[in-house]
């Protein structure tokens, strides 16, 4: 620009001064006196002096013009207030004038556009957090979580979808959801494409898969993602896995089932034999009598069965108060065996016990410890045939800090196949249930009470024909503690 | 007309006891089990004119009884009234496909039982009749 403004000063100069001395030949040629007195040559020098005058304004004008002009393009460049202040000539005055009003038009759009990049800017980054955030949180989740585009293409899934699927998101990007899925999966794929067709905001449904672990149930929700065309563009599938829920559910249903079962029958005796008194058809006094005696018995069962199922209930819920002090293994059985000693008198069973010289206090609570006692020997008693013979041992093992008691029975035994669930809730040996009464809730508790509120371990030896060993062992008190209970 | 048998099946013995003298007082002959194994025997031997028998039994459950009694010749026919403490224990499905005249739920009544009984009967001898 400048040199441009130079080149136009020096070639106005060699006009202006071309002019000037073209006037000047004019006034020499003729001389001044005589070119007066010609009009014509008179006006020829007129005409030249004024030509070099109005071509040195012209060029001075210019190179002002072409200074604000470089000044404006300076601002520009340097993004400063585009306003110019004015020279004192009127048309430059004029000139800039009308180029500010233009600029300052342009500043006020050229500010907007500005600020609406800053907010794009600030937008696109708060997006991009917001993309960061959202993929943090869909890969933190356990659920596995798909999102593929209108192509059904993979464009993001988690780690818990890659080892649903068995795929590694990196290398599975872009891939068709139909190729990456093995076809044991293929319901999900089904139900992808059902969703895309429906166009409905979600499709759910529960599906089960198979693998090593076993079979697996999800509940699978898939949405559509709509366009402003509502068209769909994409979908995201989530896969929650219900498989505990399911199976908590189920051991729900059982339990009730089992409760219900277990209540009716003691209920149906009940109900049956009062029917029978009501309406006379007990004939004498000793039917009715054994009516009476048949209700009583089933009352008490049914008592106890209630009391047991709101034990373990309790137990399990940790709502049951307890209360733990140093006990005296010794003195809780021999207190037990003066209630059982006269069952087992009656069905002529020989009890043996084997005290410890030795310290045997437990840090426990009381009256669930003896509930324990009582119900492995009163088992014992009742599952072994008359002239038999049930031992309770106890035995401390001061190195391990436990102590631990065992009540062997000379009775009929546990099949090896059932032994495991004997333990179980509401669980009767098949072949031993005809021997005796029970409500299947007896060794539940003993577990309970020992595991939950001990901290200790039960375990059962046993062959069929040769007799059973049920024990417990819990935690010893520590000898600081000799107050026996 | 001649007295009818009545198989009853439970491993509740004061079920059975119950039961028993109920239909005994009303001129039934009664015979018992208490597991589905050994009435599933008992109904092959004594063939009796009807089977009363609780779902849930050691050794043979109810529904099993009911099924080995459908494949046995001499069983066949036999009409079953099943006693059971599980509500929705069997299906309609389950009940036509076995031909189970009656479900009752337990706790149950003895007379409601005879009822149950004897109408059972009837519809069977009218049945043989037509």
């Amino acid at each position: 620009m400048k040199l441009g403004r130079n080149l136009y000063a020096i070639v106005t100069g060699i006009v202006a001064f071309s002019l000037l001395a073209a006037g000047l030949a004019e006034c020499q040629q003729s001389g001044i006196a005589a070119a007066w007195q010609n009009g014509r040559g008179a006006l020829r020098i007129i005409t030249y002096y004024a030509g070099a005058v109005g071509v040195i304004w012209l060029g001075w004008c210019w190179v002002r013009l072409a200074r604000a002009i470089t000044s404006i393009a300076r601002r520009l460049r340097t993004e400063q207030a585009p306003h110019f202040e004015s020279e004192a000539n009127p048309v430059i005055n004029e000139l800039t004038g009308a180029i500010n009003y233009c600029l300052e038009g342009d500043s006020k759009l050229i500010g907007q556009l500005q600020e609406q990049v800053k907010d794009l800017q600030i937008q696109t980054q708060l997006s991009e957090r917001q993309k960061r955030n959202t993929e943090a949180i869909i890969y933190s989740l356990r659920d596995a979580v798909i999102v593929v585009d209108e192509f059904d293409r993979l464009l993001m899934a988690n780690e818990a979808a890659g080892r649903l699927f068995n795929f590694d998101f990196k290398s599975a990007r872009h891939k068709a959801v139909g190729e990456l899925i093995d076809a044991s999966k293929s319901e999900f794929v089904d139900l992808m494409r059902q969703s895309r067709q429906s166009k409905v905001e979600a499709k759910r449904c529960q599906l089960e898969f198979t693998d090593e672990a076993g079979p697996k149930t999800f509940d699978c929700i898939v949405s559509c993602v709509h366009d402003q065309n509502q068209a769909v563009c994409g979908l995201v599938a989530v896969l929650h896995d219900v498989t505990r829920e399911k199976e908590i559910s189920r051991m729900k249903n059982d339990f009730v089932s089992h409760v219900s079962h277990e209540l009716k029958t003691p209920l149906a005796s009940i109900t049956a034999y009062s029917e029978m008194l009501v309406d006379g058809e007990a004939d004498d006094d000793q039917t009715r009598k054994e009516f009476y005696s048949v209700i009583q018995n089933q009352a008490t069962r049914l008592n106890r069965l209630i009391e047991d199922i709101l034990n373990i209930s309790r137990i399990e819920s940790g709502l049951t108060k307890i209360e733990k002090k140093p006990v005296s293994l010794t003195i809780l059985i021999e207190e037990q065996l003066q209630m059982i000693r006269n069952y087992a008198e009656e069905k002529n069973i020989e009890v043996v016990t084997q005290k410890p010289i030795v310290y045997d206090q437990v840090y426990a609570d009381k009256d669930m410890i003896s509930q324990v006692i009582v119900n492995l020997l009163s088992n014992a008693v009742k599952y072994t045939p008359s002239g038999g013979t049930v031992k309770v041992e106890i035995v401390v093992d001061e190195i391990a800090r436990v102590a631990q008691v065992t009540v062997t029975d000379t009775g009929v035994g546990i099949p090896r196949d059932e032994i495991e669930h004997v333990f179980d809730k509401f669980y009767r040996v098949g072949a031993n249930k005809s021997q005796a009464k029970g409500t299947g809730l007896g060794l539940n508790l003993v577990k309970q009470i020992i595991e939950k509120v001990h901290g200790g371990r039960v375990f059962v030896v046993s062959e069929p024909g040769v007799g059973s060993t049920f024990g417990f062992e819990v935690p010893l008190a520590t000898r600081g503690a000799v107050k026996v209970v | 007309m001649a007295t009818k048998k009545v198989l009853v099946a439970d491993d509740e013995v004061h079920i059975i006891h119950v039961v028993a003298i109920k239909l005994r007082n009303n001129g039934y002959e009664v015979i018992t089990a208490d597991n589905g194994a050994e009435a599933f025997a008992l109904a092959c031997e004594e063939k009796p004119d009807i089977v009363v028998t609780d779902y849930q039994m050691p050794r043979m459950t109810g529904l099993e009884l009911v099924e080995r009694l459908r494949q046995c010749e001499q069983t066949k026919d036999v009409p079953v009234i099943m006693l059971t403490a599980r509500n929705f224990a069997i299906s309609q499905q389950q009940q036509e496909e076995l031909q189970i005249s009656e479900c009752i739920s337990k706790p149950f009544s003895p007379k409601e039982l005879l009822g149950n009984i004897e109408d059972v009967l009837h519809q069977q001898a009218v049945n043989q009749a037509i």
